[in-house]
């Protein structure tokens, strides 16, 4: 079984892939622990709270659209 | 041949209209939209419904709950407090205390009403105490939203504000709450 070879650009490791999903169960965990917060009344981690999941948003991007060292097959 | 390919010997002709990186480009979207939610819950001022979070220096408007000589232990009055949408519940427990809490229950927000000595929530069996509106059974996990009550000299009762949220929320033991004691409220 071979698959078509793609563009270069197409092509994106399992590595970054893990990651990329491991930055979302991160980002769903902090999501679910601000909504808990909040609904309790406490608003005092939301500023930092934001501040994390923007900087693994930020991990996301870089890895999604400017990652082609990540890319598994340079040559192609 | 990588491992899951072996796991998974699927071959679908669609399989290469969709590679990783465009995943992960759905993804980063994704991740973008947690970001901008926890972002919109930091700038939003209006607490959520359910939530405990008066605005500092916010005046609330006395709401008339009528004499309170009228309830008798073991009764129940509904009323709106900030607007019609805000339903809470007074009760009289039947030590005779006068308790009003918000009527939309922390788990999911069916409205909650006074059964024997507690509130129950129909919805999914929860149960809240009645002297703090602990949650004692069932799903909640969060108190209900307090109201507090103020008896003027002529004998009416006023609701005229928010309690702030009790932080010791106390473990369920089933001595505070018995399992038993269900059947006697259901019944």
């Amino acid at each position: 079984m071979s698959l078509p070879s793609r563009p270069r650009q197409g092509h994106f490791t399992e590595a970054a892939l893990g990651i990329t999903l491991l930055v979302l169960v991160i980002q769903l965990y902090l999501f679910e622990t601000v909504l808990q917060s909040v609904l309790d009344g406490h608003r005092t981690l939301l500023a930092g709270a934001f501040i994390a999941s923007l900087a693994l948003t930020v991990v996301a991007l870089v890895l999604a659209f400017k990652a082609p060292c990540l890319d598994d097959d340079p040559g192609a | 041949m990588t491992w899951w390919r072996r796991a998974f010997p699927l071959e679908l002709a669609e399989e290469g209209h969709f590679s990783r990186r465009e995943f992960a480009r759905f993804l980063a979207v994704v991740s973008a939209g947690f970001t901008a939610g926890i972002g919109y819950l930091w700038l939003r001022k209006k607490p959520l419904e359910g939530g405990s979070d008066p605005e500092p220096g916010h005046h609330e408007t006395p709401v008339a709950l009528g004499l309170a000589s009228d309830l008798q232990p073991g009764q129940s009055r509904l009323f709106k407090f900030r607007d019609e949408h805000d339903a809470c519940i007074l009760i009289r427990t039947p030590k005779g205390e006068l308790r009003a809490y918000r009527q939309t229950c922390t788990h999911l927000g069916c409205a909650v009403r006074f059964r024997g000595e507690r509130l129950e929530c129909p919805c999914h069996e929860g149960f809240f105490e009645v002297d703090r509106g602990f949650p004692v059974q069932g799903p909640p996990s969060r108190p209900l939203g307090g109201i507090t009550l103020e008896t003027r000299p002529d004998g009416t009762l006023w609701a005229v504000g928010e309690l702030p949220k009790p932080t010791d929320l106390p473990e369920r033991v089933a001595t505070a709450c018995p399992r038993e004691a269900r059947t006697e409220v259901t019944s």
